[in-house]
Parts: C-alpha cells; structure tokens; sequence
C-alpha cells in the first residue's frame, strides 16, 4: 500500500489506484525495450544500400533521411498529408469504407484514451503543485474525465468488433482469408486490453462514486486493474515494434515519406 | 565461434523502402487489383502482400532481433531462388501502390528488390537475360542495326536535320510497329510541325532494363539517357514528342534520375500533343468512323506518369466515335501484360494477362480497343487472337491519321513480318506468308548460340 508518492515535498496520488513502483517499473521497462526495437527497426532500414551508395547509412542516417524525405515537398505539405492522409485515413476510405470506420474508431478511440490518460496524469500533478489539494482534486478530474473516457472506450470496442466480425464473417474471401492467421494474437491482446479496462474503469468509478473517504481507496491494487495497467504497457508499447502492430507506426510514416502515396 | 553471414543483403535498397516492407498491414486491397495473380490462378505466392511478407521474413531473419542476438538464420537459396521467380511474376504496373492503403510505393519497390536479386544471382528470368548484351551492343532490344531506325522512312514523310520540335521514335515503333512511326510522322506533317528524329543517333530508352532490375550493369540505361538527352539537346531540342508509354515513362522519371538533373527539353507523350493541336483547333477531322471504342490506359502513360484525359479528350473530338470506358480504367485499369519484362520472360503470363484485359473489352461491347503504347497494342492483340475475338486493336495516333485523312500504310511489308506491323483497325495492307523454309540439311552437332537466332518474339522490352 502506499500513501502516494513524494516528489519535491508534495505527495502525488495517482488514479490508477495502483502501487505506483509497479507502474513505474513496467513503464521504465516497456519504453526501454520500445526504444530497442525502434532502434533495431531502424538499424535494420540504416542497412539500405542504395544505388550509387557504397556504404549503409545506418540508423540515424535511415532516421534523418526519413525526416528529410517527410519535409521535402515542404511543411505544408507534409501538414496536409499529416491530417487526410494519416489522421483521417484519406487513403483507406476511399476505397474500404467499412475498415476506414474501423480503423477510424480505434485510432481515434486509443488517441482519445491516451489523451485523457495524459490530463489525468497531469491532475495528479496539479492537485498537489498548482493548486496545494489533497487527493480530492484528482478524483474529481477523474470524475470530469468518466464520460469522454467511456465514449472512447466504446469507440474502440465499436471498432475491435467490427475487426472480429470482418474476419468471422470474411474468411471464405480469398483476400482476407489469409489474414486469419496473422493478426488474432493482436486482436485478442486488444480485446483483453479493452475488457480489463472497462472493469478498471468500473471499479475506480465506484470508488469516486462512493465518496472517497481515505486515500488510498479499498480497491487498490485490485489485481485485474493492475494486470489491466501492466499487460497494456507491455503489449502496447514494449511488444509494438515487434508486433504487426508495428504498421501501427511504419504505415503512416511510409504515407509521410512517399507524400500521401501514388 | 564466428557468426553466420546473412543469407540476403540489403544492396539498392534505400532506408525508406526497408521501412516500406514492415508497413504492410496486410489488408489484401492489392490482392483483389492484381493482374498477375489473377492470371495465375490466385496463386497466392505471387500476390503483392505475400511477397511483401516474405523479403520482410528474410529480413528479420537476417536482420531482426533475433538474428543479432543468435546470428543470422540460413535462408535456403531455394527459397530465395523461388522468391525471385515469384518477383518476376509481375508486370509492376503499379496497381497495388495505388490502391495500398499505406502507400507504399510498390514500382520501386518490386524493381529495387529485382536489382538486388539480380546482383544476389537469382534474377531476372528467363529471357529477360539477354537485354544487358543485347542493349549495351546494339542500343536495342531486338538485334536490329542502328542504320535502320528510319527504315520505316516512307517517301512522302519530311524529317527536319534541326527543329525545336523531336519525335523519339522508341525501339519498337521503329522496328517492329512502322505503323505508329508513319502515323505519326504523317501527322505532324500534316499539321505542319517540322520535327527532327535522331535516326542512328537514338538509342533504347532502357525501360527494359531498369523494369527488370538490370540497370546496374553496365550501366547501361544510365549511358543510354545521358547520350539520348545530350544528342538531343545537340539538336536543339526543346520538346521531344513520345508516341511509346514506355519510352514517355523512361524520360519522364528515369533519364532525369540518370542525368541528374532536370532535362533541357520538355518530354510530351503523343496523345497530350494531339489534345493540345486539337485545342489550337488545328486538328481538322477529314473522315469519320462510326465505331463505338474504349480506351485502354497504358500502365506506363497513365498510373506511372498520370495522363488520363488527354487520349480520351482525342477520342472524344473523332466524327462518329462513341467512346465507352472499362470498368477498370484510368488510375484502376488492369495492366495489358506485357510490362516489367514479362512480355519477354513469361511470355504464358503475359498472355493470360492480355486475355483478362481483352475481356474487359469486351464486356463494353466495343468494336475497337485503343491505346497509347505499342507494347500494350502488341500484347492485346495477342490477347485478342487467343480469345479468337471480334475486335480491333490498334493505337490512337494510327486512328488519328486515318480520321485527318492520312494514310496509314507502312513500307509494303516483308513476307513474314510481325502482325503488329501493320494498322490492326484497318486493314489496307496484308503481310505476305513467310517462305516456306529450306528442306533441313543433316544434323550436325554444333554448338548452341549466345543469343536466338529470331529476336523478335523474345525480345519485347516493356
């Protein structure tokens, strides 16, 4: 149990309800192994030869020629295919409808929770440092934050259906038949993510509900709310450049590179 | 203990086309557009994804997490042998960049990874080997000498010595189609453009060695723009007209790539001109033709370079023509089959292609199938012959000249020479029957040749 973090004199509480040396360990450890496997990507497209080279360029070279390809028709046109092309999906809705409003929920559904898992993070903050509150201040950002959360939330469990129920109902199509194989680990990991936080979200809402009396409340360190914590940490930001979920990443900086495509 | 070298290398890669292998999300959009994979009965180990899929394999085995902390696992050559096969299956008409929801830019990507096989020692196929030499010696695919490239030359036609005005004539038109070099000779004639042509000084554009991943050798493509730019800009070039797709490409994005610079001359394909005389109102129609067309858009004219409407604008202005599209057309139509060296390598491929395209036709009823390039012309006719159809396949320049009351006909044609020779739309001319062969003289053991006796055949370079 704890009874909040000190930092600088102040003690932060967190709404995760949840042993916060689990949460930073996990974290410390998912973005270190993020950080490799961006680099062996990275390392791995620094091997590129091309015509007329005589030597790779290596990561930071793949990285840097990356980046200056993204910007090499200008920021603005970098900006307008940052917005129709990678946020809006332009690409895919023209032509796949049905999987644009998939990816659509879940992108923006996933964008949305990060979002507000970000404002609520810095209400932990704030409470204590801006405005000199007590473990209230935070509950009640919480609380502001249940109805967009549970929006989102819906949004990427819309969308995850929808992927399950493409490929349930899909599978005698040559196209996608061979999808089958690759991507139900994802899918199922996403599901797991989702359905843990849905009654993450539930528990920590009956605590707010309930009128919190004492800091740190009864549910902490519930188990499922903390699997929920650490599973997501490690499959969504360790596991994601070694995953197929890496497109996640490469996709839309392939759309970048290549000015929004042919 | 020392560990294991990869079996695969990363040579004539750029960083961002590696990073293109791992943006896949394998959704299956450019299955469903592949003409390849179609013709080959879904065979799914050619279908875009799937070769995407597995240079990714090779390269994580080669390259990935696993491979720096254990070494590098072995990839049989087999397998690599197999792959390039498979890469080879494919006309890269670019369908599946355009509809990839990534992006990814599939052209060059499919022609970086045959250089890189080609240099690994598993590519290209089949007869596809034979351009390097055949190319570098000759300056054309065919075998042909340099001293007839205006063999096709008719007495009535004026090619100016200098003019600001150039028609790059191409390989094929030049040797193999006469009917598109007279249709289009006659027709800046007749619309008074003086033009000048290079003759002997015009070498092969040098798609067919690029498409094929064959660039690096010799550098062969490379010398053969740089003395094309400069032997035009000698001239006094200042537009160079292309009445070949594939030529048109080749200038477009490869010779400016080979220069290193911006061109000193405007390349303009024929069809674009035409659409802009006729916007002069310059064009006068002579004749009309009560034929309903459609229109087939050239891989190389269309999605690689985007001309779209000006053939159609063409088509469109022509007395009694009523154009109907394809389901499949602009930016979606499905490849002829002849691109990427298929017509030369896989000649069965290429068919099978054609056929799926000719059925497109058909399916809008039309009478005529037009195009804009000779390589398509050539293989649709092909197609057209293997579906027995009734259809005419022929180039807009050659249904341009007839309509502005030109002449169509080409040298009269040797016994023998290829069909392709002579107007497909209409028929004024025929080509005599070849000779019968001399009776056979004894066997005697000798040696097999370097390169086939009959070039023709294997040798058509889109």
């Amino acid at each position: 149990m704890s009874d909040g973090l000190p930092i600088f004199g102040k003690v932060v509480f967190d709404t995760l309800f949840i042993d916060w040396r689990i949460m930073a360990i996990t974290a410390i450890i998912s973005i270190i192994l993020f950080i490799v496997g961006m680099y062996i990507q990275l390392d791995k497209w620094g091997r590129g030869i091309p015509e007329g080279a005589t030597k790779p360029y290596g990561a930071f070279g793949a990285l840097s020629m990356i980046i200056s390809s993204i910007f090499s028709k200008g920021i603005g046109h970098a900006l307008e295919v940052l917005v129709l092309d990678v946020l809006f999906q332009r690409r895919t809705y023209r032509r796949r409808k049905l999987e644009w409003l998939m990816h659509i929920l879940i992108f923006w559904g996933w964008i949305g929770l990060l979002v507000l898992t970000m404002i609520a993070a810095a209400a932990e903050f704030a409470g204590p440092f801006l405005f000199n509150q007590d473990y209230t201040y935070f509950v009640g950002a919480w609380k502001a934050l249940e109805l967009p959360n549970e929006i989102f939330g819906w949004m990427l469990v819309l969308g995850i259906v929808i992927a399950i129920a493409r490929r349930l109902f899909s599978t005698g199509k040559d196209v996608q038949a061979r999808n089958a194989d690759i991507d139900w680990i994802l899918i199922i990991g996403l599901l797991l993510v989702v359905i843990t936080g849905f009654y993450a979200q539930s528990v920590r809402g009956d605590v707010a509900r309930n009128l919190i009396e004492a800091y740190p409340p009864g549910l902490f360190n519930n188990f499922t709310v903390m699997f929920h914590e650490v599973f997501t940490l490690l499959f969504c930001v360790a596991y994601l450049p070694f995953s197929k979920y890496f497109h996640m990443i490469t996709a839309p900086l392939t759309i970048l590179v290549n000015h929004g495509g042919e | 203990m020392a560990k294991e070298k990869p079996s695969i290398n990363t040579v004539n890669f750029t960083a961002a086309q590696l990073m293109e292998f791992d943006a896949c999300t394998r959704c299956g959009e450019c299955v469903k557009y592949c003409p390849t994979y179609d013709a080959r009965d879904k065979n799914q180990d050619i279908e875009p994804r799937d070769k995407i899929q597995k240079w990714k394999d090779f390269m994580n085995k080669s390259y990935g997490l696993k491979a720096r902390i254990l070494g590098p696992e072995k990839i049989p050559h087999e397998e690599i042998k197999k792959f390039t096969d498979d890469l080879y299956n494919c006309t890269t008409c670019g369908m599946c960049g355009t509809v990839c929801p990534a992006g990814i830019n599939t052209i060059e990507l499919w022609e970086s990874t045959r250089a890189n096989l080609v240099k690994y020692g598993t590519g290209p196929y089949g007869k596809q080997s034979l351009f390097p030499k055949l190319i570098e010696e000759g300056h054309n695919p065919y075998l042909k000498q340099q001293k007839d490239r205006l063999a096709w030359m008719t007495p009535d036609i004026k090619i100016a010595e200098k003019s600001d005005i150039a028609y790059f004539i191409g390989c094929t038109a030049g040797y193999n189609q006469q009917v598109l070099g007279v249709s289009t000779a006659r027709i800046l004639n007749k619309l008074n453009v003086p033009f000048m042509a290079l003759g002997e000084e015009e070498w092969c554009c040098g798609s067919a060695l690029i498409r094929t991943g064959q660039q690096h050798i010799n550098e062969t493509p490379k010398k053969a723009a740089i003395h094309n730019v400069e032997a035009l800009k000698a001239r006094g070039a200042k537009r160079v007209i292309f009445a070949c797709a594939g030529c048109f490409r080749a200038a477009k994005i490869d010779w400016p790539r080979a220069y290193g610079k911006a061109l000193p001359f405007e390349a303009i394909h024929m069809s674009q001109f035409l659409a802009e005389q006729l916007d002069a109102g310059k064009i006068k129609w002579e004749k009309s033709l009560n034929k309903t067309v459609t229109y087939h858009d050239p891989c190389h004219l269309g999605r690689h370079v985007g001309v779209f409407e000006e053939p159609r604008k063409v088509l469109n202005s022509m007395p009694g023509i009523k154009l109907v599209e394809m389901k499949r057309n602009r930016k979606e139509q499905r490849c002829c089959g002849a691109g990427g060296g298929v017509k030369a390598g896989i000649p069965d491929l290429a068919l099978g292609v054609a056929t799926g395209r000719m059925k497109d036709a058909q399916e809008t009823g039309a009478e005529a199938l037009i195009s804009t390039c000779p390589f398509c012309r050539r293989n649709l006719i092909d197609g057209r012959d293997e579906l027995k159809l009734d259809m005419s396949v022929d180039d807009l320049v050659v249904l341009t000249a007839h309509l502005m009351g030109l002449s169509t006909d080409v040298k009269p044609p040797a016994p023998g020479a290829p069909k392709e020779s002579i107007s497909d739309l209409f028929r004024t001319q025929t080509i005599p029957p070849k000779p019968p062969a001399p009776p056979a003289e004894p066997k005697k053991e000798e040696p097999k040749a370097a390169a086939p006796a009959t070039p023709a055949p294997a040798a058509n370079k889109k």
